[in-house]
């Protein structure tokens, strides 16, 4: 049985009659939980609030055994924060801000020197600690910011959006990174992301927040079960194939060949070939489709009446806001 | 196409005759051989055997013909030559030609092959040759200390920044005018040093411990307080919580356990630090100095010990004020340039008026929108000096403390403001 390292009770935070946190109950036991939501979800200040930093309108919650109203020092000495912003001073190098961070949570001199140096070597840094923050790309940036954040070994790391800005190598670095600190490290990671391929590919478990609401934990496996169907392939007569899955109430997703029923039990793939059959129509490829944690969002907001927009609708939609408008005709007729 | 290449009809030609002799030497087989043993129908030439053969007549056209070689590394070539004749011995003896032999043939897997020596990869081993780069997470045991320890690492992180690497990185510009501003502020030291040295007892009247010169030290407006303090306060005043703010360092000392009150102390206490360097810390070498060149007992310094206090006292509500505004400057803006320009408009500007003013109508109170202003005429009733204002001094005193209090309030606003997760 895991420690639950954090727990609220009716966690409800306003900002006049804006509400940011409404009424959230969270259990999160320790490994690494993602933090999902849209922007303006309350993801800031659900972390904000687990550190300790603001006032909550009503609710309780402790993180790591320390309550969140009473205790925010001792939270914040037990926890890493990684910010989604610059925070690093651009005219020091990498040593001496890491090692500063230390001292701001109590660290010794001595011991956090060496410590900076240990902990820049592992995110990657080694080679180039001793030079500016100014002179480093994003990715070592963001290393120095994670370096930061476990320079005095936490138990609890909290990670904003931690592979915003990076390449494709610097993201996987930065995520294999993450991913030994809870393995190899046996440390917590409490990481609040948009990209949910991420979030999948260090935690295992997750929260869903959508304004200021909580709208799902647990674990991911767990959570994708909700939208699990099956995929098929059809050749001649998907029309009538979908047909068919309609009159038997099946709901089918079609996109040219390809359809998606939802899978309710293991009679659903029979009752699939059923209808190949009376409508004749060869099924080319049938099997259980993984949902991906985007396809969970989606049917998650759609459950509860909102529209959300995937990358690919965003990146099909017609660019009919930058095109370019046609020029008007000149009144006196053209020159 | 050239006359050393090979043609796939020449290997037909070759399989003909091949054909043609291999069936001979059944017959002759069939003669000598006992009839118990003899070959069955299906003992009989396959078509498998005859493409054995045409295996044999390619690798002999190969080395006859000079045809493209079997392979074409150099050290397989010899290799490859001397299995195709074994292969080629062991089809004269009837041995059916095997894939064993053929992959012999190809690439001299047999032959010699116990005795060779390869050169194969390794796997990299730490104690040998090193690791370039692996990834350990090394956990640390160490006791955290207190919220003493905590803020004494601001403090120290400002101050030993002016002459040491490590901590915060001060502009050489303000280093340089700093120590400028100290030696400056040591001058009348230096000058009762040659009075002393000299003998010269006039040098000595002038630059010794006096009422006028101990508030000249700290108070007087030109040229103290006309370049070289208010200078260092905005050059020191400049980034100190507006970096913060435009870095977004202020998300790592909140997300840590040191508190707004703390930190905005700690930022106080930093600019307060330097500047009593060279305000507090110059005046007392000027007056050890003094008592040290000259050579004086204690009724000097019981003559002379309250001015002395006084002069102390005026110097440190100078560097409060200064503080408190440049301070509290700082903490509404992004950048150094705003918070030191506004700071150096703030003294002068407000001083330039009142005397514009004072000229005009002749009124002092108007001094009271001064800061500077105000500690000088507190700065003169502490060291009872003649006042060369017509209000009361209670009145700057007053005033000197709404200023503090208004700086303090628009510091502690904005550093409250200051956020975790983004600005």
């Amino acid at each position: 049985m895991l420690e639950v390292i954090i727990e609220t009770y009716s966690l409800t935070k306003n900002y006049g009659p804006h509400v940011a946190l409404d009424s959230i109950d969270l259990k999160i036991r320790s490994g690494a939980t993602g933090l999902l939501g849209p922007n303006g979800a309350g993801k800031s200040t659900l972390i904000k609030t687990l550190l300790g930093l603001i006032q909550l309108t009503s609710g309780d919650g402790s993180v790591l055994g320390y309550n969140i109203k009473t205790e925010g020092d001792m939270i914040r000495q037990r926890i890493g924060y990684m910010p989604e912003y610059d925070c690093l001073t651009p005219e020091m190098n990498a040593v001496d801000q890491v090692k500063y961070c230390g001292e701001l949570t109590g660290m010794n001199t001595s011991s956090a020197h060496r410590r900076a140096h240990e902990v820049l070597e592992y995110v990657g840094l080694m080679e180039a600690r001793t030079r500016q923050i100014e002179t480093y790309s994003t990715g070592m940036a963001q290393a120095t910011k994670l370096a930061c954040a476990i320079v005095h070994d936490p138990q609890l790391v909290i990670c904003d959006e931690p592979t915003n800005g990076l390449d494709t190598k610097a993201r996987s670095f930065m995520l294999d990174t993450l991913f030994q600190v809870v393995k190899q490290g046996g440390r917590s990671i409490l990481m609040s992301s948009h990209m949910m391929d991420d979030v999948e590919r260090v935690c295992e478990r997750m929260l869903m927040i959508h304004k200021g609401k909580l709208i799902a934990q647990g674990k991911i496996e767990d959570l994708k079960a909700i939208d699990r169907e099956i995929e098929i392939s059809v050749w001649g007569g998907a029309d009538k194939m979908e047909t068919g899955l309609k009159d038997a109430g099946m709901k089918p997703r079609r996109s040219g060949r390809v359809m998606r029923v939802v899978r309710i039990d293991e009679t659903t793939y029979d009752r699939v070939l059923e209808i190949a059959a009376k409508a004749e129509v060869q099924i080319r490829r049938m099997e259980d489709y993984e949902p991906s944690l985007e396809d969970l969002f989606l049917v998650i907001m759609d459950r509860l009446g909102y529209t959300v927009k995937t990358s690919s609708d965003l990146l099909q939609t017609q660019p009919t806001a930058r095109a370019v408008a046609p020029a008007p005709s000149r009144p006196g007729g053209e020159f | 196409m050239a006359d050393d290449e090979f043609e796939i009809e020449d290997l037909f030609d070759d399989l003909d005759e091949q054909s043609r002799a291999t069936s001979g030497r059944f017959a002759s087989d069939e003669v000598t051989t006992d009839p118990e043993t003899s070959p069955t129908p299906t003992d009989a030439p396959s078509v498998d055997d005859l493409f054995d053969d045409f295996d044999d007549m390619v690798a002999k056209k190969h080395q006859t013909e000079g045809g493209v070689p079997t392979s074409t590394t150099p050290d397989s070539a010899p290799a490859a030559s001397e299995a195709t004749r074994e292969a080629e011995f062991m089809g004269e003896a009837g041995l059916a030609v095997t894939g064993q032999s053929r992959l012999e043939a190809a690439f001299g897997s047999g032959e010699g092959d116990d005795t060779a020596v390869a050169q194969v990869a390794q796997v990299a081993s730490e104690t040998s040759v090193g690791t370039i780069f692996h990834q350990v997470y090394r956990p640390w045991n160490g006791k955290l200390n207190t919220r003493w320890v905590r803020n004494w690492a601001i403090l120290r992180y400002h101050i030993y920044g002016l002459f040491s690497k490590g901590h915060k990185p001060w502009p050489v510009m303000t280093k340089l005018v700093l120590f400028g501003v100290l030696i400056t502020s040591l001058g009348d030291l230096v000058l009762l040093a040659v009075g002393a040295a000299s003998g010269t007892e006039e040098i000595s009247r002038l630059a010794g411990i006096s009422r006028g010169n101990l508030y000249g030290h700290v108070l007087s407006f030109w040229f103290r307080n006309a370049c070289t303090y208010p200078i260092v306060t905005a050059l020191i005043i400049g980034g100190i919580i507006s970096e913060d703010r435009r870095n977004g360092t202020s998300a790592l000392y909140f997300s840590r356990p040191v508190n707004r009150r703390d930190y905005a102390a700690m930022k106080y206490l930093s600019v307060a630090t330097i500047l009593g360097v060279v305000v507090l810390f110059t005046l007392f070498a000027y007056y050890v100095g003094a008592i040290l060149v000259n050579g004086e007992g204690w009724a000097y310094l019981i003559d002379t010990g309250l001015l002395f206090l006084g002069a102390f006292a005026a110097g440190t509500i100078l560097v409060i004020t200064y503080t408190s505004i440049g301070v509290a400057l700082s903490s509404i803006s992004q950048g150094k340039f705003f918070p030191a320009v506004s700071f150096l408009g703030l003294i002068l500007g407000t001083k330039m008026v009142a005397f514009l003013i004072f000229w005009l109508f002749d009124s002092s109170a108007i001094y009271l929108i001064s800061p500077y202003d105000n500690v000088a005429h507190v700065g003169q009733w502490m060291l009872g000096l003649n006042y060369t204002y017509e209000h009361p001094a209670s009145w700057s005193l007053v005033m000197l403390l709404v200023i503090n209090a208004v700086s303090l309030y628009i510091l502690s606003a904005r550093v409250s403001s200051l956020e975790v997760t983004r600005e």
